[in-house]
């Protein structure tokens, strides 16, 4: 009985998986072969395999100026929602003050917005500000547009951590600076990771944005390189799927490097 | 060492409203281990808080060692807190959170490594020190707190209940360890608990509290003998003391006290501010009610008749409750480890006069003579 309970799940499990995966994989296997290889017949396994394409997409079409653009925005931006969430987060979490509650209702409720109401205006203001078409603009934009759910994420752990641990480090002789880098940041790490994988993932796939506020082909970021494969009458399939392959990289990187925090974050108690 | 004085130190938590520490007075003297005691809500931990300078006081002055003190910071009042959640900080193993206080005030490195280790040292804790805290037990972790105190050497020891989180056996030991720890370093300590336990056996003064007020102040003993009032009665001892509206009458001269329907005379000359004809409360602890069989000294006891309601026979004695005819509350009495008395039963019970305490209406103890029991 139990062997058959098993196998069931173990089947269940392995459909799953294929479902799951196997887009991907049959994308990694475009990733390797020609557009007109692919015309011929959609599904056949890469033989032979273009590794060349890869080296193809970085260096002739301009994959490595794209890749390095999504780099600088999205670790930017990345960087300052870490900082600024987690301290923003710490504060609503951790002191008493007039519209604490305010604020942060008026921060969260901006998540109900679609991005297709804020763009036209967020187009305005950057162009206004000598922001458009500029990486700097879009790392700003990238930076608005995530910091309420990070906030909101983070603020809900920094309300978990004991106020005696605050209350002990300042007995401790650490003022309410040094308590945050040194007591609340370190113990919120799980929730921080989390935001961190969050915020890049989307941040690094983001495209509506993107497509409005540059232009301009040095500062494309990844999403957009992809798209220059599509044209009006054809799209150049194969080199879509090496794009992608080389966009995941370091979607997958991040996650390996994190995955233990976030795992970590989402079942044990990281206070107790 | 230090002393710590409180004057009239006040805290409301919102303008208007009830405060939460009323007026605290008391003085802290260099060395002495005071407990601050009384039930949830007395306001024993927010002035704990305000002597720490986590909370900031409202009104009132507080001094350490005849300086004025409330507006110095927390981390310049040379104080350590140990929390009633240990407050250990979990990223760090227990070597580091030793260190954390001194490694803010610059104590050089070596002199850390050397401080940590003999503290590790005292509390059993040298082979944890590379453990975070949540690999460590409850009494571990209580130890580490302990500890975090001692390395900093302050002047003031502050305690916030912290044995409500350990297990009966092992807040027992951990008492033990408290009480010498205090021997040992003769600091001066301020303890707060609502455990009446740990208040007789670690304070050489009990402050008892109540509605943020402070109600009495004394030795454990004295505090349990001579309660100031009803609350101070009602909340010491377990069971507590017997607390029965009584009526006082006269007759050929002499002082007599109604309970129910029972009258019986006081002893004489004890209570020589007391009037005929006055309403009060009669107290009497559960260990000063005997029966009928093991009192010897017939003329030193008043007997009244009770129903026994419930027998406990907790082994080296039995708690028995009783019900006496027109008293609303029942009777707590202490009896030896096998009492002849069964439920059901209405049998005599033994008052001792000496120890029976008086209360105005306002539930204020009537002063007695010091002859007593």
């Amino acid at each position: 009985m139990a062997a058959a309970k098993r196998a069931a799940l173990l089947l269940v499990l392995c459909l799953y998986t294929a479902f799951a995966a196997g887009p991907f994989v049959w994308a990694a296997m475009l990733s390797l072969r020609t557009t007109t290889e692919i015309h011929r017949n959609h599904f056949a396994p890469p033989n032979p395999a273009h590794w060349d394409k890869f080296a193809e997409a970085w260096f002739t079409s301009n994959y490595a100026v794209y890749f390095t653009n999504s780099t600088q925005v999205v670790v930017s931006a990345v960087v300052i929602l870490t900082v600024v969430g987690s301290m923003a987060a710490h504060c609503l979490a951790r002191y008493r003050f007039r519209l604490n509650r305010v604020i942060y209702f008026v921060l969260f409720s901006t998540i109900i917005f679609p991005p297709q109401i804020t763009i036209i205006s967020l187009f305005q203001i950057l162009v206004q500000y000598g922001l458009y078409n500029s990486k700097l603009g879009l790392t700003l934009v990238y930076v608005a547009i995530q910091l309420p759910l990070t906030i909101y994420i983070l603020e809900s752990f920094f309300a978990r951590i004991p106020s005696d641990l605050f209350d002990a480090a300042r007995i401790d002789g650490y003022s309410d600076w040094e308590i945050f880098w040194r007591v609340s940041l370190p113990i919120a790490l799980p929730a921080v990771a989390t935001t961190v994988i969050l915020n890049f993932i989307l941040l690094w796939n983001e495209f509506l944005y993107a497509v409005v506020l540059i232009t301009e082909e040095a500062n494309r970021t990844l999403p957009l390189g992809i798209q220059r494969f599509i044209g009006d009458t054809q799209e150049d399939v194969g080199m879509i799927a090496t794009g992608l392959m080389i966009a995941i990289i370091p979607v997958v990187v991040i996650y390996a490097f994190f995955s233990e925090r976030l795992i970590q974050g989402m079942t044990a108690g990281a206070v107790k | 060492m230090a002393v710590v004085t409180l004057d009239k130190l006040t805290k409301f938590y919102e303008r208007g409203q009830v405060p939460a520490a009323d007026a605290v007075s008391l003085e802290v003297n260099h060395g002495e281990f005071v407990v601050l005691l009384g039930p949830s809500g007395c306001g024993k931990t927010t002035t704990l808080r305000m002597i720490a300078g986590l909370e900031p006081i409202s009104s009132g002055a507080l001094s350490i060692d005849g300086r004025v003190v409330n507006n110095v910071p927390a981390k310049d009042r040379d104080i350590a807190m140990v929390f009633q959640s240990y407050a250990l900080y979990p990223h760090m193993n227990v070597a580091d959170n030793l260190a954390f206080g001194l490694k803010r005030r610059s104590v050089d490195r070596a002199e850390i490594a050397r401080r940590v280790a003999a503290v590790a040292d005292t509390l059993g804790l040298g082979g944890l020190l590379e453990r975070k805290p949540h690999a460590l037990s409850g009494g571990q972790r209580q130890r580490v707190a302990l500890g975090r105190a001692i390395v900093r050497d302050p002047k003031v020891f502050l305690f916030d209940e912290p044995l409500s989180n350990l297990d009966a056996s092992l807040r027992v030991s951990t008492r033990g360890e408290i009480g010498k720890l205090h021997r040992r370093l003769g600091a001066t300590m301020i303890y707060v608990t609502h455990d009446q336990v740990e208040a007789m056996t670690l304070g050489q003064r009990i402050c008892i509290m109540n509605g943020g007020r402070v109600v009495q102040v004394g030795a454990p003993l004295e505090v349990y003998k001579h309660p100031a009032n009803t609350f101070v009665a009602s909340f010491l001892g377990n069971p507590p003391m017997n607390l029965v509206p009584a009526r006082i009458t006269q007759s050929n001269g002499r002082l007599l006290v109604k309970v129910g329907a029972h009258l019986f005379e006081l002893a004489a000359g004890r209570y020589p501010a007391l009037t005929a004809g006055a309403e009060v409360t009669l107290g009497i602890r559960p260990e000063h009610i005997a029966t009928a069989t093991n009192a010897a000294e017939d003329g030193r006891f008043a007997s009244i008749d009770a129903e026994v309601v419930q027998v406990e026979a907790l082994g080296a004695e039995t708690i028995v409750t009783a019900r006496v005819a027109g008293v609303a509350s029942e009777l707590f009495a202490r009896l030896g480890p096998d009492p002849d008395t069964v439920v059901g039963e209405r049998r005599a019970f033994l008052l001792d006069r000496y120890a029976i305490h008086l209360f105005d209406a306002a539930g204020v103890r009537i002063p007695a003579h010091a002859a007593e029991a």
